[in-house]
């Protein structure tokens, strides 16, 4: 019989903190309700590319020696590099480059190891086509260099949450110049050869 | 003729032919699952006969009990053991048949024999209409209060029965050292942590 | 089953009337009682009709933004202000969609399955009372009557469940079935508690029993258990979030809607709804007062110094009757939407758990304890 009751108490125990939980989560969802959206209405506001962002690949023809180590650091040996040997000036004549986005994973790898600094990667990222061979560009289409987010005037550009002032979560409303949590690049580069250089005074 | 009679005939009608379709079907159609929709379809019939005689409690109950709970059993019997298997040559199933015909005729003549040699009060007792639910009441717990309890007597020895079934067979204590099992783990598992116990400790 | 129109109890105020002033105008212009009577007979059934409906595509509507307001996103904008046309649009989508039926499936059955679900929820439209004699019929067996059309759902679920030949589906059908009949009991003892109360299973009278002193006469106060089980299991009968398993994407695709596509999934999603929001109303009517105002209206016409049979009071009453009621389920709607985005899913052996274990006791107990305070105190729990 005790048994029995301890067993009935232990349940509505249960159930009464399974009942507050409940309540919890409620009240959690609730507060959601009265917060502003936070997305972003895509076609007409977008977020501006960090600076390391790695979108499609830009390539300047002229720059290009046709090493091919582009070729050799892809995962998958990716760009196509179209050249053929000038006999008379025993040098490599490019003909044609290309890369196929379709398959490219945008890794990198090759804009690392560029000796030449002819490929980098640009902030784009709207690579929708209707055909996927049409995601296959050659040297003109990868010369071609994207519109900013920020030029754009059909455009309203928005902050990501890394570039937002102190204590802001949304980047709606907030004034283009206002200034970014943290330190920029720079301060910081400015500070650390400061204090690199500065202990290093005395002694000479 | 009003409007009113001209309708519940034409509901009587539709009604009469369901449920002899309906069960003709039931018993004819070789396809077990048709059979077990088409009853459902003939208990919901039999509840719209109960309407028409202005017993809506007595139909409330058919469509409760019958369809909501014993077609729904049926079907779920049929669905779990679902074979795909057509039914095998069983010696002598003209015999069988026309046997369990003759028996079926039987029964029918019997019924027609007492439909129409009983004197039916034409017309009937004034239906009472929604008072039928008290009426039922006070007659379960008055004159047939035998019947009505040895009926909650029959379901609950069902009940009991299918528990007992259903159970698998547990040892309530250890065997090894007699103290009481833990009541949860039985349940869970098919008891493999019990069972390598008490082998492993015979075998140490 | 024909309306039969009760004489009510008079200790409330009759209220609005429209079936007799409809009946009266109609004969006043010649025609007979029974042509009267036959003419009257479709409108309210279609009103009531074209209010689920709507009810629907409202509930929709707020679904798509409350979710989207619990997410932190906008939800449907484009399709008129602020997305109100979007259900509609859904609706048209769905209607213009081409009618697939699968090669292997069953074609009777599988079409015969979503009208099998979709018909008894909108029978139970009957009994749903937004005013003294603004319902269909009031019928005697009233919430009964709910309740045994509802077990003919299962039936419909595991029709479409079979026909699909899918084992998704199959299990889906089956599972719905389980959680459908598991579910039921508790509901019914729950229901039947409240009767024990209001002593007739009309909707009607267990609303008038709770209209005493406005809100203070409510059930809620007297059945605060009866309540919660009430809305658990009509939230498991709708297959709404916490007990969605039937449609467990991650483990059964859509359950038994998964072959389904065009009307006809269409018409599990409006029956789904439908549910809802009939069973928000039944919540509405049994435990918080149906059409009854907070502060009883005849103590505010009293106050006012109006007498309760004028045409205009009574006009004013219904429509705040019928506001009280719609109010009341849609607040009791937009709990399930809140409870959608709080809680995950169960388990189908935590569920049946739920419903044998724990519901099922706690209703008997709860129906036990109304007899007993009703025999101890019959003047607050209805001698």
């Amino acid at each position: 019989m005790f048994g029995f009751l301890q067993k009935v108490g232990d349940y509505t125990k249960d159930a009464v903190s399974a009942a507050k939980y409940i309540t919890q989560g409620l009240g959690v969802t609730f507060d959601h309700l009265r917060r502003r959206p936070v997305t972003i209405q895509y076609p007409y506001e977008k977020l501006i590319p960090s600076e390391r962002y790695r979108g499609r690949i830009h390539y300047e023809f002229d720059k290009c020696i046709a090493c091919e180590v582009c070729v050799r650091v892809c995962p998958i040996n990716l760009p196509v590099v179209d050249w053929v040997m000038n006999k008379a000036t025993k040098k490599k004549e490019l003909r044609n480059y290309s890369i196929d986005f379709g398959v490219c994973i945008f890794c990198g790898n090759c804009v690392e190891y560029c000796p030449t600094n002819c490929l980098s990667m640009t902030e784009e990222y709207e690579l929708a086509a209707f055909d996927r061979h049409s995601l296959n560009y050659d040297n003109i289409a990868l010369g071609r260099l994207p519109t900013s987010v920020t030029t754009d005037p059909s455009v309203i550009p928005l902050r990501e949450l890394a570039y937002l002032p102190k204590g802001e979560i949304e980047p709606h409303g907030v004034p283009a110049t206002a200034r970014r949590a943290g330190q920029l690049p720079s301060e910081i580069l400015a500070e650390t050869t400061a204090t690199t250089t500065s202990p290093a005074e005395p002694s000479s | 003729m009003t409007i009113a009679t001209t309708t519940e005939q034409i509901c009587f009608l539709i009604l009469a032919a369901t449920i002899v379709l309906g069960s003709l079907g039931v018993v004819l159609l070789s396809n077990i699952v048709y059979s077990a929709f088409l009853l459902g379809g003939v208990f919901l019939a039999v509840a719209g006969i109960y309407l028409l005689l202005n017993a809506s409690f007595v139909a409330a109950a058919q469509v409760l009990v019958y369809v909501g709970a014993v077609n729904v059993l049926i079907l779920f019997a049929i669905m779990l053991v679902n074979k795909k298997e057509s039914l095998s040559a069983i010696p002598s199933l003209l015999l069988r048949r026309v046997l369990s015909g003759a028996v079926c005729l039987g029964l029918f003549t019997l019924l027609l024999r007492v439909a129409f040699t009983t004197a039916w009060p034409l017309p009937g007792p004034q239906p009472i209409g929604e008072e039928a639910t008290l009426r039922i009441g006070e007659h379960f717990f008055s004159d047939y209060l035998l019947p009505f309890e040895l009926a909650s007597v029959l379901l609950l020895m069902a009940m009991i029965g299918a528990i007992v079934l259903a159970r698998r067979d547990v040892y309530a204590s250890d065997v090894i050292t007699g103290e009481p099992a833990d009541q949860g783990l039985i349940e869970k598992a098919r008891t493999p942590l019990l069972i390598n116990r008490s082998e492993t400790s015979t075998t140490l | 089953m024909l309306p039969s129109p009760l004489v009510t109890p008079g200790f409330v105020a009759a209220g609005l009337d429209l079936q007799a002033s409809f009946s009266s105008w109609l004969e006043s212009l010649g025609l007979s009682v029974a042509l009267a009577r036959a003419i009257w007979l479709p409108l309210p059934m279609l009103l009531v009709l074209t209010a689920a409906v709507v009810g629907v595509l409202v509930n929709v509507w707020l679904e798509r933004k409350i979710s989207a307001a619990v997410q932190q996103r906008i939800g449907p904008e484009y399709a008129g202000a602020l997305g109100i046309l979007q259900p509609l649009a859904d609706g048209l989508k769905l209607l213009v969609k081409e009618d697939v039926i699968p090669a292997r499936a069953d074609g009777l059955l599988f079409t015969l399955g979503p009208v099998l679900v979709l018909v008894p929820v909108i029978l139970s439209w009957l009994v749903v009372p937004f005013g003294q004699n603004l319902l269909i019929s009031n019928v005697g067996v009233g919430i009964f009557l709910w309740i045994s059309l509802s077990s003919i759902q299962p039936i419909g679920l595991l029709m479409s469940g079979y026909a699909s030949n899918n084992k998704y589906s199959l299990l889906g059908g089956l599972r719905a079935a389980a959680q459908s009949i598991s579910y039921e009991i508790p509901l019914a003892l729950a229901v039947l508690a409240i009767v024990m109360m209001s002593n007739s299973l009309s909707t009607v009278d267990i609303v008038n029993q709770q209209t005493g002193a406005g809100i203070l006469s409510w059930n809620i106060w007297r059945q605060p258990v009866g309540f919660v089980i009430f809305w658990i299991c009509a939230l498991a009968e709708c297959e709404r979030l916490p007990f969605d398993l039937p449609e467990a994407e991650e483990e059964l695709v859509a359950g038994y809607q998964t072959e389904y596509a065009g009307m006809k999934f269409a018409l599990f999603y409006l029956g789904s709804y439908i549910n809802l929001v009939l069973s928000a109303l039944l919540v509405s009517v049994l435990y918080l007062g149906g059409w009854g105002f907070p502060i009883p209206v005849e103590w505010l016409a009293q106050w006012l110094g109006q007498p309760i049979d004028a045409p205009l009071v009574q006009v004013i009453t219904a429509s705040v009757g019928i506001v009280m009621t719609v109010l009341k389920a849609y607040l009791l709607v937009f709990f399930a939407i809140l409870l959608r985005w709080t809680v995950p899913r169960v388990r189908i052996d935590q569920l049946l758990d739920l419903g044998w274990k724990f519901l099922l006791p706690i209703a008997l107990v709860n129906l036990l304890v109304t007899a007993a305070l009703k025999l101890a105190f019959p003047m607050a729990f209805g001698g």
